[in-house]
């Protein structure tokens, strides 16, 4: 059972999600996620946690600020959407783990903690950024992605390219590896020339989300329409 | 091969199901997530051929990738996520003999008994289109899956049709197109925007793309800081 009454709509092109609070119920969600709300309901910026939370976040490529959206005396509603137009998911945290991807948080219930776990060499190699997002607790929470989500339930492996993860449970093992050839020789061509680089190979029991676009790839292709730099 | 096109049309994948030793070509860069029964090969022609050198270098010219990276299924039951860069949406083409003449871009994948070739398509075309210099020539019997910028549509053009340059995704070789004006006078279609049309004649099927990847370049790129 959901703390939040909530519903998201306009999938999975330009997910919006809709929390109707009823007084003294609290969301929290990252900077400009509010796109609009009921005047009923008071919203308040903050380093939550405490400073070395809020560092943490941080060096998982979150904002130092959540704000918090409070329903004091009267109900109200709030709307939640990302920066990017995507797809979006509710995962149920009952006293489990959530590692989100840099830039997946959107929004949590109360109850729900956020933490900066350190990855060591994987994150170094995944070209994601060395620390991962972790979300835990007990709670609502709501992540965000660019395109849209696909949720893949590994039974025992399966291969991801580091780019596309959005999230994934905690009773998942992932390592960092070279795409996997034929032979060894065709492993080193895959990695040098076969342009998916690096992958995340998923073992264990439990859920991965994936999206279906990557925003790098996207830049890069605008890339040659950006004005060159004049020679003084 | 079976395959499930999800999240039409703006964020598409191709979820394709393998069975053992199906063999499937892709755009490098495409895989998005696999099973782990799964060898990726990756080579500048044909699946385990050696040179392709030319052909590598052809497509490069056409828009794509010098490379292609190939996808074996070793064990039955095999899952493979694809999708393109650009969003937008992917449809399949089921090719029987005869041949498909893509855009550049838009080929994302296809299966082995279909051949991919850069053709060329003469000087006009080439500066005039809005498309890359050679064009990629499917050809044989299978599979191919195309990707475009924003969401794709079908025509079936019994005589005549004008579709305006880099809306292109791809057409049967039973059609021809000549870059014409637009309008009646040349200065008439440069002003109203359109300036040179593509005009298909023939009978064949034609796949048209809503948005024109150039145009969105042209109008991000200047906002952006100089490279």
């Amino acid at each position: 059972m959901s703390q939040l009454d909530f519903e998201i709509s306009q999938r999975p092109d330009f997910a919006i999600v809709t929390v109707r609070m009823q007084p003294g119920e609290k969301v929290y969600s990252e900077p400009a996620a509010m796109a609009s709300m009921t005047p009923s309901l008071t919203m308040k910026a903050g380093m939550k946690g405490g400073w070395k939370k809020a560092l943490g976040r941080m060096f998982a490529g979150e904002s130092l600020i959540v704000n918090t959206f409070s329903a004091e005396t009267a109900p109200g509603e709030v709307l939640f959407a990302p920066g990017i137009p995507g797809d979006m998911m509710h995962y149920e945290l009952d006293n489990n783990s959530l590692y989100l991807q840099r830039g997946a948080f959107l929004a949590h219930s109360e109850g729900v903690e956020l933490s900066a776990k350190w990855q060591g060499a994987k994150g170094f190699f995944s070209g994601q950024g060395l620390v991962l997002l972790k979300a835990h607790g007990k709670g609502d929470l709501f992540f965000n992605s660019f395109g849209a989500i696909l949720e893949i339930d590994v039974a025992d492996e399966y291969v991801v390219d580091t780019g596309y993860i959005v999230a994934f449970e905690d009773t998942l093992d992932y390592k960092v590896v070279v795409l996997p050839g034929s032979r060894p020789t065709k492993t080193i061509k895959n990695f040098l020339f076969g342009g998916e680089g690096l992958v995340c190979r998923f073992s264990g029991q439990g859920k991965v989300w994936v999206q279906t676009r990557y925003v790098h790839p996207l830049l890069s292709w605008v890339y040659p329409f950006r004005p060159v730099k004049s020679k003084d | 091969m079976q395959y499930e096109i999800l999240a039409r049309p703006a964020a598409s994948v191709a979820k394709l199901s393998l069975s053992a030793n199906e063999t499937i070509t892709c755009e490098v860069g495409a895989m998005i997530a696999m099973t782990t029964g799964i060898a990726v090969e990756t080579t500048s022609g044909k699946k385990g051929g050696s040179g392709g050198f030319m052909k590598g270098l052809k497509r490069m010219f056409a828009g794509e990738n010098y490379f292609l990276n190939h996808f074996t299924a070793q064990a039955p039951d095999q899952t493979l996520i694809i999708g393109p860069t650009m969003l937008g949406d992917i449809v399949h083409h089921d090719l029987r003999g005869g041949s498909l003449v893509v855009q550049g871009s838009s080929w994302l994948a296809s299966e082995t008994g279909v051949s991919v070739d850069a053709t060329w398509q003469g000087f006009g075309k080439a500066i005039f289109s809005g498309e890359g210099l050679f064009w990629v020539k499917c050809s044989g019997q299978g599979s191919v899956f195309l990707s475009s910028f924003g969401a794709i549509y079908e025509v079936d053009v019994e005589d005549e049709y004008i579709v305006d340059t880099g809306h292109i995704v791809a057409f049967e070789d039973t059609l021809q197109f000549r870059i014409v004006k637009a309008g009646r006078s040349l200065i008439g279609s440069f002003l109203g925007g359109e300036g040179l049309v593509c005009k298909f004649n023939g009978q064949g099927k034609l796949y048209c793309q809503s948005h024109n990847p150039p145009n969105f370049g042209k109008l991000v790129g200047p906002k952006l800081k100089p490279r």
